[in-house]
């Protein structure tokens, strides 16, 4: 369980005096945001660029330290022990570019796992069970140099759940991705809620994601404007400037995307 | 291209890292304590099996390309006088010899680079110097072995960023300051997420680190590496 209360953060505290400063100088980024998201529960954070999505998420495992409230995951605030929460909240970034910092699929994956001073049986057994999760089992060796968008995207998915999270956050995993690598991305989506692991999809574009969902959090100017189920929150959140289904029909979660729309 | 490690099954990818560690520092005093034609032309041929045994080729060298220039334009100075004779060819072959030396060690470490992942370099470092100093030095290893391929590949974009608006047109210097103010703004945007995905990672600076053994192919290699450091302080003794 992950529970953020009040949480508020600035960027630029030195404030150049703009209409978004406030008293306490700076840009607001989060503004006063409490949520909890409960263990197993697939949650999407929308909201249009710059509306504070990604420096929410980045405060539940202390990437980012909020300058007032509290974040917690089970129970133990994030900044008592970031270990833990880095180890109980996995981050995958936008950018997977920005994630991988080893020149092979195995070693990048094991990377998690040795810092956290795993045994060589527990990390071949994670990596493992980490690439099989992204379905790219036996492909250890290969140069990440050498992988398409989406398998790099795979991969950074992969170094997240080999610290056996127990909340997996992503980072408009979509970004930049052909129609085939969406898919895939998808389907270990779909395979990861199937397992019982909570999922954050943080994004500005619900058209792959929202049938998944089982809530929906839409942000704006650092707020929540929305906490709602899928259904309502598709009818709410193109307000926000956030793209969403045509037709919502609650489908099942495993099942393939229906008709799609550009119009937010 | 970047050089950096290169899976494969090459005899120097079954070395452990220890065992090439020792040939590049045995390598390298052999170069600077025998500076003779022949010592160099016996270092050449060894060098060249080095590259060669990782399963590397002259296309790693062009990495070097860099400091090519260097390399060949030293000997011209050190040989050029500012009076008459204009020019001493004896300058200028000791520091040709000194430039080949440094071309020699390059290639060397070219062989070792293609053949060993950062990890297990990290896990030679930390072994062979114990307690926190292996620590920082076996990190700062990792650390410059993952952000100097990003740097250079950060660099190439902001070239090709200026020549994809017209740059190539601008006078050599314009490029030069257009391409450094922006490669320096992504190195430290570089610095800042790639320390944000350590943190993320839960980097660690004595992290599980991975298994290093000598193997049958690591006793001929420890013994060149021993040779050629040997031969090196005798040459300097005598």
């Amino acid at each position: 369980m992950i529970d953020a209360t009040g949480v508020t953060c600035r960027y630029g505290r030195s404030g150049s005096g703009g209409s978004d400063a406030d008293d306490g100088g700076g840009l607001v980024a989060v503004d006063d945001v409490t949520l909890s998201v409960p263990d197993g529960e697939f949650l999407i954070v929308a909201g249009a660029n710059g509306s504070g999505k990604t420096t929410l998420v980045r405060t539940f495992n202390g990437l980012v330290e909020p300058d007032a409230g509290t974040v917690s995951v089970n129970g133990a605030p994030v900044s008592d022990d970031l270990v833990a929460a880095r180890t109980a909240v996995g981050m995958v970034f936008q950018d997977p570019r920005d994630q991988l910092v080893a020149a092979t699929v195995g070693a990048d994956v094991a990377f998690g796992p040795e810092n956290l001073g795993c045994s060589h049986a527990e990390i071949d057994r994670r990596v493992a069970d980490a690439l099989a999760a992204v379905n790219m089992a036996g492909r250890e060796d290969e140069r990440i140099a050498s992988l398409s968008g989406g398998e790099r995207e795979r991969v950074a998915i992969a170094g997240a759940l080999a610290m056996e999270p127990d909340h997996l956050v992503l980072d408009e995993p979509f970004t930049g991705l052909d129609e085939p690598a969406r898919r895939s991305v998808l389907d270990r989506l779909r395979a990861l809620r199937a397992a019982g692991t909570s999922v954050i999809v943080v994004t500005h574009d619900l058209r792959d994601v929202l049938g998944l969902a089982d809530r929906v959090v839409g942000l704006s100017a650092g707020r929540v404007a929305v906490d709602a189920a899928p259904r309502e929150a598709a009818e709410k959140l193109p307000g926000l400037d956030v793209r969403v289904p045509a037709a919502f029909d609650d489908r099942p979660a495993d099942a393939p995307a229906a008709g799609e729309t550009d119009d937010p | 291209m970047t050089l950096s490690y290169v899976p494969g099954d090459s005899l120097a990818h079954r070395l452990d890292p220890r065992s090439k560690l020792l040939v590049q520092v045995g390598f390298a005093a052999a170069a600077y304590a025998y500076t003779t034609p022949r010592g160099l032309a016996a270092l050449t041929f060894l060098a060249v099996a080095c590259l060669w045994l990782a399963g590397g080729g002259p296309r790693d060298l062009w990495t070097y390309r860099a400091a090519f220039p260097v390399l060949l334009v030293a000997p011209l100075v050190a040989g050029a006088t500012l009076g008459a004779p204009w020019f001493r060819v004896e300058r200028a072959a000791t520091t040709g010899l000194a430039s080949y030396r440094v071309l020699l060690i390059l290639v060397v470490a070219a062989g070792y680079v293609r053949s060993t992942p950062v990890r297990d370099s990290r896990a030679a470092v930390q072994r062979a110097v114990p307690g926190k100093p292996g620590q920082f030095l076996g990190t700062g290893v990792a650390l410059v072995f993952r952000f100097l391929p990003l740097l250079k590949r950060d660099l190439l974009t902001a070239r090709e960023a200026v020549r994809s608006r017209g740059g190539g047109t601008l006078p050599v210097r314009e490029r030069m300051r257009l391409v450094a103010v922006a490669g320096i703004n992504r190195a430290f945007g570089r610095a800042d997420r790639l320390g944000t995905a350590l943190n993320a990672r839960c980097f660690a600076w004595n992290p599980t680190l991975p298994r290093l053994a000598f193997g049958p192919a690591d006793y001929p290699a420890l013994a060149v590496g021993a040779g050629l450091l040997a031969a090196a302080v005798a040459m300097t003794i005598v």
